[in-house]
């Protein structure tokens, strides 16, 4: 018995001692580390659950951290159903979303926080929630990238009906989609429920996921591919169109708003936005940074180089000159008449949906 | 306590005497007697033992939590999947497993044959030269092989600016993104494992068979069917299982070639966070798994081949002749694509990379991140690893063999179903350190603590087990013989060991990707981040820098085969 118990405490000791050389090599190893450490005394940190292109969000973070001194912890590529999952054990405190339905649908939940930040009337009601605990910064119109050297204008499809046909699978190299994962995608189909109810959505699901030649993680690589000649158009958000287009080769490319005609839907629209996670460790810095965003030069950096439409139009988000003629502003644009915010009540039915479907696992 | 026992049992004289006690000491004795016959007379002490225990334990309770998740997924959900999704994964997984293990077998065999057998030009270069695509991850030669052949790679433009391949062969049609391409790609980079056994196994044939074969008159391909080949089934069959495991774990080459396996499908909808459906897919990919180790065992029991070792003698070198340059081009072309492309179009981007300031503060980073998740994790792996080696060579039982099983839980399963149970776990139960970086260092103990364990057994089977009986004689107990008395003189096994583990924890990309938490990405997550976003200026700087760190256990790996 004895000598189980000292082996156990030596055990124990040794574990310790591995977590406490775990902890203290941290310094040690690295200088500027402990620097870090004295300023997060000061300022503290802020963890922020993003499912926005990390290239768009992580130069905005680095702003933040430079003008506030509070160091950002970042999960880049977060699915919101993590905060779902994490709820009882809470990590995050601000939520980045490249889809308003997932905040809508995590506010539903009750997983976000009443905020009240300064500045918050810069932003329309009809892009926030009733108590604020998300607002959008950026909208994008979904719609369809093409090349112009392998399709011209007429020749593409000008409605979201138009892809129920098979016949443009036959366009050179075929069309390109996102797998049913992507937030963009998820918002698209959202929209076609509420338009056309879930039997004739599915259709349409079915519809392009068997005509299309190439299924991709994300919008990136299909406007890449098809500013490349390896497809004829995509399916994308709008703000990728003005990417490509910046793009130093491979960037005669086109975009077609959808469903833009007498009579019809309107092209989705979704936008991107922050969201106030409730009992984030963080709450304070949370506050800070809600307030930060609000600021017009910041809602500004949020669009950065992502190449959005920054909802308040007036705060001049300025665009490269290849990008600005192409610039379509929203109020010129004819939308689908569905209020974003309505996106969050239709996430999880949709996700069943594209599950049922099997697009949420295609990769082509 | 005995004693005293039998003295209260004597003195048995209440009014009805009592028959049959609670604690019967024959019982006692039998169990006693049941335990040292297991031990052989030789059990080792309780703390060790436990200690070990523990260990295996901690080992196997991810797997179990997602058996346990997957069998409370409801019938709605495997009605649902069985009815839609797993046949075909079945179907993808076992054919790209299948076309893999073949082909790593053809090249690695061949490989092993001309090398260690012919007298093939560079022969020893050779020898270490093709073992080298196992310091590029499979991920990272994946992302080369798409600046190379993706739709608009190198070779398009190479292929569109020859007006003859185009009116003889059309339009570009390489399509990396499909089934051969990512066969093509993880054979290229799995066959080592084939490689580097069968090379050790026929250097170590014994001549006298092959002479007796050519005395009968066969010549020497019928030499090589019939007596060689025979005399390898066993390196074979250990290489290609470690091929077929490999394949069927592999996320990260799979995932950037758009396939889709049971591995990606598990991360793919763990990342959608629907965690039911992903434990009942773990399950199914643990019953692949095992079924694949247990064919493999069955037929190796079958057939038993015996060297004699005293009247060994080198094997012969085959002279090539006319076959030399056919040999020569043969293990040239394999070195090219496997090594030299690879490497050249990691150099030439991480030159772009460097250039554009990719080494910056944030790079440094994550390098410091991954060198502190994986030192951590190669520390306690090889803390973990000595009881229970030590166990196993002195203590050899039933009991310590369960648990060098258990131990082996982890390593034998694809890293996603690891993840999973940890995720489980420690949102569920251990809050604490949810979130930590602890947690991914954890889960690399238990994918790689076997390998520590295999570097060490080797340095204790040489020490003799008459040192330990004299430090127990002396008195110590086995803890602190094992402590005191093995462990300095093993050390060079478990330090080779520990680098071992440090380099695959660099290497791997599917648990870090599940559990690594805010602000914490290490080389991999970036090579797998900024390559899917095709910023192969930022990837390759990363790629680079683990192979670089990957080199360090090669030197080990040839010397163990």
């Amino acid at each position: 018995m004895m000598k189980s118990k000292k082996l156990l405490a030596l055990f124990i000791i040794g574990l310790l001692s591995i977590l406490a050389i775990g902890c203290s090599s941290e310094p040690a190893a690295a200088p500027d580390a402990e620097e870090q450490v004295a300023s997060d005394e000061e300022a503290g940190q802020l963890v922020v659950y993003s499912n926005r292109n990390e290239r768009f969000v992580q130069a905005l973070l680095d702003k933040f951290t430079e003008e506030t001194g509070i160091e950002v912890l970042a999960l880049h590529g977060a699915n919101p159903l993590q905060l779902v999952e994490e709820q009882n054990n809470v990590r995050a405190d601000i939520f980045i979303s490249n889809d308003l339905g997932a905040l809508g649908y995590l506010h539903g939940e009750g997983l976000l926080a009443e905020s009240n930040p300064e500045g918050i009337e810069s932003i329309p009601t009809d892009f926030r929630a009733d108590d604020n605990a998300y607002f959008a910064i950026s909208a994008r119109a979904r719609g369809l990238i093409y090349n112009k050297d392998m399709i011209t204008e007429e020749e593409m499809p000008k409605s979201a009906v138009d892809l129920f046909d098979a016949k443009w699978s036959e366009v050179e190299n075929g069309y390109a989609i996102t797998r049913g994962g992507n937030g963009g995608m998820i918002g698209h189909i959202s929209a076609l429920r509420y338009e056309w109810g879930d039997e004739r959505t599915a259709e349409w699901i079915a519809a392009i996921r068997e005509n299309a030649a190439g299924i991709y993680q994300g919008h990136g690589d299909i406007r890449r591919a098809v500013g490349a000649g390896e497809h004829s158009f995509g399916l994308v958000n709008n703000y990728y169109f003005h990417q490509q287009l910046v793009e130093p080769d491979n960037n005669n490319v086109g975009f077609i708003y959808l469903d833009q005609g007498e009579g019809e839907m309107g092209a989705v629209a979704n936008a991107a936005g922050v969201g106030l996670v409730k009992d984030g460790p963080n709450a304070e810095n949370a506050a800070i940074f809600l307030q930060w965003l609000l600021l017009p030069e910041n809602q500004v950096a949020f669009v950065g180089e992502s190449l959005e439409l920054l909802i308040n139009s007036a705060y001049g988000a300025s665009y490269p000159a290849e990008v600005e003629p192409s610039i379509v502003d929203f109020g010129d644009l004819k939308v689908q008449d569905m209020p974003i915010k309505e996106l969050g009540n239709f996430f999880e039915d949709t996700t069943t949906l594209i599950e049922d479907a099997g697009l949420d696992l295609d990769l082509r | 306590m005995d004693n005293r026992n039998i003295t209260q049992e004597q003195l048995n004289n209440s009014g009805n005497a009592k028959v049959g006690e609670k604690n019967s000491p024959t019982l006692l004795r039998f169990f006693r007697r049941k335990w040292l016959n297991i031990w052989q007379s030789n059990p080792p002490g309780v703390g060790l033992l436990s200690l070990g225990f523990c260990i295996a334990v901690i080992m196997c309770i991810p797997i179990v939590y997602v058996i346990w998740q997957s069998v409370f997924a409801g019938t709605d959900r495997w009605m649902r999947l069985l009815d839609q999704r797993i046949p075909q994964l079945l179907w993808n997984t076992l054919s790209l497993t299948t076309v893999v293990t073949i082909s790593t077998v053809l090249i690695g065999v061949s490989l092993a044959w001309i090398v260690i057998r012919t007298d093939i030009p560079g022969k020893k270069m050779w020898r270490w030269l093709l073992a080298m695509p196992l310091t590029i991850p499979p991920y990272v030669g994946a992302v080369t092989y798409i600046i190379v052949f993706g739709r608009s790679g190198w070779a398009r433009d190479l292929w569109e600016s020859s007006t003859f391949v185009i009116s003889t062969l059309g339009e570009y049609s390489i399509n990396i993104y499909s089934f051969w391409g990512v066969s093509f790609v993880l054979t290229m980079f799995t066959y080592p494992y084939v490689y580097l056994i069968a090379s050790a196994s026929l250097r170590k044939m014994n001549r006298n068979f092959e002479e007796a074969a050519y005395s009968q008159g066969l010549s020497a391909s019928e030499v090589f069917w019939k007596v060689n080949l025979p005399l390898l089934r066993p390196a074979i069959g250990a290489g290609a299982i470690l091929v077929a495991l490999y394949v069927m774990g592999d996320f990260g080459a799979i995932a950037m070639l758009r396939y889709v396996t049971f591995t990606a499908a598990i991360y793919f909808q763990r990342a959608s966070f629907d965690t039911a459906s992903a434990s009942v897919l773990s399950l199914v990919l643990m019953g692949l798994t095992i079924v694949i180790l247990w064919l493999e065992a069955r037929t190796r029991k079958k057939i038993k081949y015996y060297q004699s070792t005293n009247t060994y003698r080198k094997p012969l070198t085959l002279k090539l002749g006319k076959w030399k340059p056919f040999a020569f081009l043969y293990v040239s072309l394999v070195f090219f694509v496997s090594v030299l492309l690879p490497i050249s179009v990691l150099l030439y981007w991480s030159k772009i990379g460097v250039e554009m300031g990719a080494l910056d503060a944030r790079f440094w980073g994550f390098a410091f991140n991954s060198l502190k998740v994986s030192g951590f994790a190669a520390v306690i792996c090889m803390l973990f690893a000595m009881p229970i080696i030590y166990l196993k060579s002195r203590y050899p039982s039933i009991v310590t063999s369960i648990i060098d099983k258990l131990s082996y839980a982890g390593y034998a399963l694809p890293g996603v179903i690891v993840a999973l149970g940890f995720v489980f776990i420690f949102n569920n139960h251990l809050p604490m350190l949810y979130g930590t970086f602890y947690i991914v260092a954890l889960a690399f103990v238990v994918r790689f603590l076997p390998q520590a364990m295999q570097a060490g057994e080797a340095s204790l089977s040489l020490l003799s087990p008459r040192i330990d009986e004299a430090a127990r004689s002396l008195g110590y107990p086995p803890w602190k013989v094992m402590l005191k008395v093995i462990l300095p003189n093993m050390l060079p096994g478990v330090l080779a060991g520990g680098a071992l583990v440090f380099v695959s924890s660099i290497k791997e990309l599917p648990a870090t990707l599940m559990l690594r938490p805010p602000g914490f990405d290490t080389l991999a997550v970036r090579v797998y981040f900024e390559a899917s976003e095709s910023i192969y200026h930022l990837a390759a700087p990363a790629a680079l820098l683990i192979v670089i760190v990957s080199i360090i256990p090669v030197r080990y790996m040839l010397k163990k085969y």
